[in-house]
């Protein structure tokens, strides 16, 4: 349980220090059941902080998106860090980050935030339909209760929790510097039942469905954008030489796109299910990651984002690896 | 022409083991099946699982990749690492509705040229049976 009173005051702390840029949070959207990512750069911003159901974002993907300019002769760059509020899910994406060594363990203060899982925008708009006012939420016990204006609602929360939260293992930040919380249950247990269900058809049937799904994807590349994990300055679906996979958006390439951007996460994903709530014709992105996130976790015994000293999988190998599939 | 169907199969060979082996095949003058483009990599470390996407979309309609035994790379482990990759590529593709034949993955040593024949035997085999593949080939190749 998170005492937001309290972690205002951590926050005020935080971004009061000299060594410390700014520090990214969440704070109340504008309409419906919206939050928004919230950049504090003066303590007095600290007031519009929140920490509730609504705060899907995975701010993480913030911290290896700076641009980093070129530093003018004569002046020195700026090494102050950079704070950021995580979950569970968020913190994995920082664990990972660091093991991949996309910044350093000093250029960041990370304050933990146990979260009770976030809910589905797709879920409380389908309950709530045309909410134009925004609307607060908080956590019950076992429940969500929405601030709606005809009055406070308490919903269980399995109708409107995210897919990621209901399965969610690791709702306790596993990298904190600070926070005001006792650690919260783990309510979830993940069987792969989603992944399996498509498993248990023929190569026809699944075939059938990703067509469906992968014809519909207009390549916005927003479930890219969005993805903590996905920051190589140099993405092969930018690149002219080699490319790839061409711009055009048909079956062939996007099919091309979707296997790459799915291989390339590869024992990397960390299930926050940001690509997937991004996504503008509901592909269900988190069905193709979490294929590779089972037969990493069967095959190699690896879970991305747990262990900071443990090495990525790809980058790494046991001898005894499976190779039942090899001739 | 034959009536009967034959794939275009690309194979990525590794210098050291898997194109020696097939070399071997061929300088004791081994029947097989000439449906492999062969592409001759310096380790099957190096093929890019992409390269199995895209030969797929350039008209292939199998991919073979070939490498040393476990031990026995010249780079020490790139076909460590290679394994844990196609386990995973195979995988994913199969999850797709790519055919189980499509994708396959050898050890071949360099005096292993019996085993290179059986190898593409089976592998052609798979892909005949798997027949031509469209689910994601390209229309135009090159457009
Ligand atoms: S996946 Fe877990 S940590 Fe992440 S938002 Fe859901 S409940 Fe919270
Ligand atoms: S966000 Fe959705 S539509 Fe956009 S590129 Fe990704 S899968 Fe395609
Ligand atoms: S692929 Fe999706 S679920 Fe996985 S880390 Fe990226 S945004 Fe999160």
């Amino acid at each position: 349980m998170v005492d937001v009173a309290k972690l205002k005051e951590i926050a005020r702390e935080t971004v009061s220090r000299d060594d410390v840029k700014y520090l990214i949070g969440w704070r109340q959207g504008t309409f419906g059941f919206r939050a928004a990512p919230h950049f504090v750069n003066k303590p007095e911003d600290v007031d519009q902080l929140i920490f509730s159901p609504l705060c899907s974002h995975n701010l993480a993907t913030y911290l290896t998106g700076v641009e980093k300019l070129p530093v003018p002769r004569g002046q020195e760059a700026d090494s102050r860090k950079v704070a950021l509020m995580v979950k569970g899910c968020d913190s994995r994406a920082v664990v990972l980050q660091l093991v991949e060594q996309g910044y350093g363990r000093d250029s960041v203060v990370v304050i933990g935030c146990p979260c009770q899982g976030v809910v589905d925008q797709k879920k409380v708009e389908a309950k709530y339909p045309d909410m134009g006012e925004n609307i607060t939420a908080e956590w019950g016990e076992k429940t969500i209760i929405f601030n709606l204006p005809s009055g406070k609602t308490e919903v269980p929360r399995e109708e409107v929790l995210a897919g990621k939260c209901l399965t969610c293992r690791y709702p306790n930040p596993l990298l904190a510097d600070a926070g005001a919380w006792e650690e919260v249950a783990v309510w979830g247990s993940d069987d792969y039942a989603d992944v399996q269900d498509l498993e248990a058809g023929n190569p026809q049937e699944r075939r059938a469905f990703w067509e469906d799904k992968f014809a519909s994807c207009i390549r916005c590349y927003a479930c890219r954008n969005v993805c903590p994990m996905c920051y190589c300055e140099d993405c092969i679906l930018d690149r002219l030489n080699p490319q790839w996979i061409t711009r055009a958006v048909n079956p062939t390439e996007n099919t091309a796109f979707h296997l790459s951007r799915a291989f390339h996460l590869a024992g990397r994903c960390i299930e926050c299910g940001e690509c997937e709530r991004v996504c503008p014709v509901d592909i269900p992105l988190m069905k193709l990651n979490r294929k590779l996130t089972k037969e990493v976790r069967e095959n190699y015994d690896y879970e991305p984002g747990l262990d900071p000293e443990a090495k990525p999988l790809q980058a790494s190998y046991r001898p005894n690896d499976k190779e039942d599939f090899i001739l | 022409m034959s009536a009967e169907y034959q794939p275009n199969i690309v194979a990525f060979l590794c210098n050291w083991c898997s194109y020696a082996g097939a070399d071997l095949a061929g300088t004791s003058r081994t029947n097989y099946p000439s449906n492999l483009n062969v592409i001759r990599v310096m380790c099957s470390g190096r093929v890019n699982p992409l390269f199995v996407v895209n030969a797929l979309q350039q008209g292939a309609d199998g991919v073979l990749v070939s490498g040393c035994h476990p031990g026995d790379c010249h780079y020490m482990e790139g076909n460590f690492y290679a394994r844990r990759r196609f386990g995973m590529m195979k995988e994913l593709l199969e999850y797709v509705g790519v055919e189980p034949g499509r994708f396959n993955m050898s050890w071949v040593s360099a005096s292993e040229g019996a085993k290179w024949k059986d190898v593409v035997g089976e592998v052609v085999d798979k892909a005949k049976e798997a027949g031509p593949f469209k689910q994601f080939r390209r229309d135009k190749i090159n457009w």
